[in-house]
């Protein structure tokens, strides 16, 4: 990818961003009823009513709230929770932490088995180990998270009482102080992602197993593990990388399922307890933080792709 | 979160536990590490997790402020009022002037609980820039001529008479705080728990205040954990992380009996189910269209399927089994003919109307259909129309014609003020606007006698039965989950002096 290129794609990023942006904005504030109603509870009078709204700034117009939303995001500043008071930064940067933590912990159980048995289906693409592996990998794809997570929780921590089923309170770093916590989740999580990104690589991996090029590198003499890492595996790997993307993308954003499930306060849920509570700057730092995740990764992958290319490398 | 999800994700976590008849290895968890601490789950969905007693409005708040503060007097199931602060009171012949004794009591901090204290607590949750949802107890309140006599004996004046004024003191959010306090990040109230942490989003934990005047609690820590799923809660609760798993379904429930490490503690019919029917507008504005319903209606089917048997038939009243309830009534029976035959005089045969639901209550979209089925036998067509949880009760105060509505136990006058009487800000679903209903229970208050102060309000009760178009037609069970290894907890209705009370908990 030249200099050009790169530029022209971040700018394209910027305006998804912004795009992402003006939509989550609009649509929340579509949503019937505002965060007065929320906190005050059914039996809120007018005058209560009325006199939160203007403490909260809900009276301004919608376009002066989504420029005031805008002139401080330029400074810095993604404002005040509406419910809490507290600096969106922050709320959100708690339940971050807990998110990250949970999809490191699912990326390190998750890339070496999703590679190892991606280039092993690959490489053996004909053997009945491979077939086994690849229904394996079907059947937990078709299993919706919440019944994996379920069928784990009554086995494991009800029944056996080996695993804690949820994390009960802790939150952020403190996960790490009872690690254990994180098995289940991490199981949840991992099984549902192995098939997409190990059938990623297998494919890759054949495709690049096939090339023309192996087979001349082959011709070359070179032993075979040389091929299989030096020529194979770069060209195989390329295709799983969008992939990737998209499955940490997910991680980081959209494992409302499992975070409810687990009592883990992640973002995901934050964002769906933003939205109930009408909470629009809180929503819309999430909104942006969800954006930004998005296309940070997909530029990040699509750069990498470009440098495991060695036709395109070639050619330039 | 659909109820969909909501309820196989339920019956599956039932499944499992149903299924695996395996003898049980050890429980594990935290939970269990420490026998000193109690951890109690709540859901916090929604919570401006604040500690401030008298902003609280979710079952997680009231529960924490019952730990860390008092108020005068509290509720015993049935909702009459027994003492705490208030040791004695007493109205003069006028019913606007009170005098009230306060025991004697500590804060956390050392310092006597006052009459100027609750001077200043009622004056705060009186205050519109408060936004408590008690203020409305205490707007009778004549503040500038209210006074503290001494230390502990305190003069409430009221700008009209009120003999059952005693009930205010023992609402939600009514807790007393020390004079003064407007931060409320390291709370100090009277209660048998002191504060040692909270932050929003995560745990609070308190510890046993020795000087509680109630005497010190059994345990030597509370903490309150949110976990807002209610299978993380039953989850958290078999594995041994929890002691304690606040609203339990109807389902888990079920499942649960099974369990011999848990219990399951039933408050019978703690919540009353309703429809709401606005009487201010066509239809229902013609009470023989609203008689119909109340005719075609079957309330033992709807608490037979949609209650799954697990709770109490309704008879239009609100506040079954509680003070002033009245009790000798005959139930109110299904009757299509007679109901039919009033649709025809009133020209509505065939009628069509929405029925507004929401996921606001686990029971209202079962209750949606099976309604709509038994009022199409009479001839009416009625379509569930779904609003959005978090606003729904608030949506409803002027939207539609009929609703679905819910209120757990709280005394019946404060029921009948805050519903039923024309001036109530909110929560007058059905826009019932009675001037004959609001003398009879003006009256009722200013009735010294309490038995003809009873008699008068039960006479309020049974006009509204008829009129208000509020079509109560069940009481739902209402459940939470313990640890077999706790003693000292019963089942109490929300809302009561017992319900989530944690400082008689003991570990067996």
């Amino acid at each position: 990818m030249t200099a050009r290129a790169v530029v022209l794609r971040v700018g394209a990023a910027l305006v998804q961003v912004a795009v992402a942006a003006i939509a989550v904005f609009v649509l929340t504030a579509l949503l019937p009823g505002d965060t007065a109603v929320v906190v005050l509870g059914e039996h809120a009078d007018q005058q209560q009513l009325a006199a939160l709204r203007a403490q909260l700034g809900l009276d301004d117009p919608l376009e002066q709230r989504f420029l005031n939303w805008v002139t401080g995001l330029l400074r810095g500043d993604l404002g005040v929770s509406l419910l809490t008071g507290a600096p969106v930064a922050e709320e959100i940067g708690r339940g971050l932490a807990t998110t990250v933590l949970l999809a490191g912990a699912t990326l390190l159980v998750l890339l070496p088995v999703a590679f190892a048995t991606g280039v092993y289906c690959g490489l053996r693409e004909d053997s009945r180990v491979a077939w086994a592996v690849n229904s394996l990998l079907l059947l937990l794809n078709a299993i919706p998270e919440f019944v994996l997570g379920l069928l784990l929780i009554g086995a494991v921590s009800v029944r056996a009482g080996w695993l804690p089923a949820t994390a009960a309170g802790l939150s952020g770093w403190s996960l790490l102080s009872e690690p254990a916590v994180l098995v289940l989740p991490v199981l949840v999580l991992a099984a549902k992602q192995v098939c997409g990104l190990a059938r990623q690589v297998r494919i890759g991996v054949i495709e690049a197993n096939s090339a023309e090029y192996a087979d001349h590198v082959r011709l070359l003499g070179l032993s075979e593990p040389v091929v299989v890492l030096r020529h194979v595996l770069p060209g195989g790997i390329r295709p799983a990388l969008q992939q990737l993307a998209r499955t940490v993308d997910g991680l980081l954003g959209g494992v409302v399922v499992v975070e409810a499930l687990f009592a883990f306060p992640g973002v995901g849920s934050g964002f769906v307890e933003a939205v109930k509570a009408r909470d629009l700057p809180l929503v819309q730092g999430y909104a942006l933080l969800f954006a930004v995740t998005t296309v940070v990764l997909s530029l990040v992958a699509d750069l990498l792709t470009a440098r495991l290319v060695p036709q395109a490398e070639a050619a330039r | 979160m659909t109820t969909h999800r909501g309820l196989s994700r339920r019956s599956l976590l039932a499944a499992v536990g149903g299924l695996a008849a395996l003898p049980m290895l050890s429980s594990c968890g935290s939970a269990t590490g420490s026998t000193a601490r109690l951890r109690t789950a709540f859901p916090v969905s929604g919570a401006r997790e604040s500690l401030d007693p008298h902003t609280s409005s979710l079952f997680v708040d009231q529960a924490r402020a019952k730990a860390l503060f008092d108020t005068l007097v509290a509720y015993a199931d049935d909702m009459s009022v027994v003492p705490r602060l208030a040791e004695s009171w007493e109205a003069d012949p006028t019913g606007t002037r009170w005098r009230v004794r306060l025991r004697t009591a500590r804060f956390h901090d050392g310092s006597p609980v006052t009459a100027e204290d609750v001077l200043y607590s009622y004056r705060r949750i009186a205050d519109p820039a408060t936004a408590s949802p008690a203020r409305w107890q205490f707007t009778d309140i004549d503040f500038a001529a209210s006074r503290a006599r001494s230390e502990r004996e305190l003069e409430l004046v009221l700008h009209r008479p009120n003999f059952e004024f005693p009930v205010a003191w023992g609402a939600p959010a009514t807790e007393i705080v020390p004079a003064g306090t407007t931060d409320f990040s390291a709370p100090v109230g009277s209660g048998p728990f002191r504060f040692v942490s909270f932050s929003p989003g995560a745990p609070a934990v308190l510890r046993r205040f020795d000087d509680y005047w109630d005497g010190p609690a059994g345990i030597e820590e509370l903490e309150f954990v949110p976990i807002n799923d209610e299978s993380a809660r039953v989850a958290a609760l078999l594995s041994g992380q929890v002691h304690y798993a606040h609203d339990v379904s109807a389902n888990s429930a079920q499942t649960l009996q099974r369990e011999s490490r848990v219990r399951v503690l039933t408050a019978e019919g703690g919540t009353m189910q309703a429809l709401a029917l606005k009487v201010d507008r066509p239809p229902f504005r013609d009470p023989r269209v609203l008689r119909a319903v109340q005719l075609g209606i079957d309330r033992e089917q709807l608490v037979e399927v949609v209650l799954a048997g697990q709770g109490v038939v309704g008879n239009d009243l609100f506040g079954n089994g509680l003070e002033h309830y009245p009790r000798d009534l005959p139930p109110r029976r299904r009757d299509p003919e007679q109901a039919r035959d009033l649709l025809r005089q009133a020209g509505a045969e065939g009628l069509f109307f929405e029925l507004l639901t929401s996921a606001a209550d686990p029971y209202f979209e079962p209750a949606s259909g099976l309604l709509a089925q038994q009022l199409s036998d009479i001839g009416l067509r009625v379509s569930p129309r779904v609003l959005s949880a978090e606003t729904y009760f608030s949506d409803i105060n002027d939207a539609g014609v009929a609703a679905h509505t819910r209120t757990a136990a709280l005394p019946v006058v404060s029921f009948l003020r805050q519903r039923l009487r024309s001036d109530t800000a909110s929560g007058n679903y059905t826009h019932y606007r009675s001037a004959e209903f609001d003398a009879l229970l003006d009256k009722a208050l200013a009735t010294a006698d309490p038995q003809q102060r009873g008699r008068l309000l039960a006479e309020a009760q049974l006009l509204a039965r008829d009129r208000s178009g509020l079509v109560v037609w069940g009481f739902s069970d209402w459940n939470v989950a313990v640890s077999s290894e706790l003693t000292g907890l019963r089942a109490a209705p929300p809302n009561s002096l017992d319900w989530a009370r944690f400082d008689g908990v003991g570990f067996a």
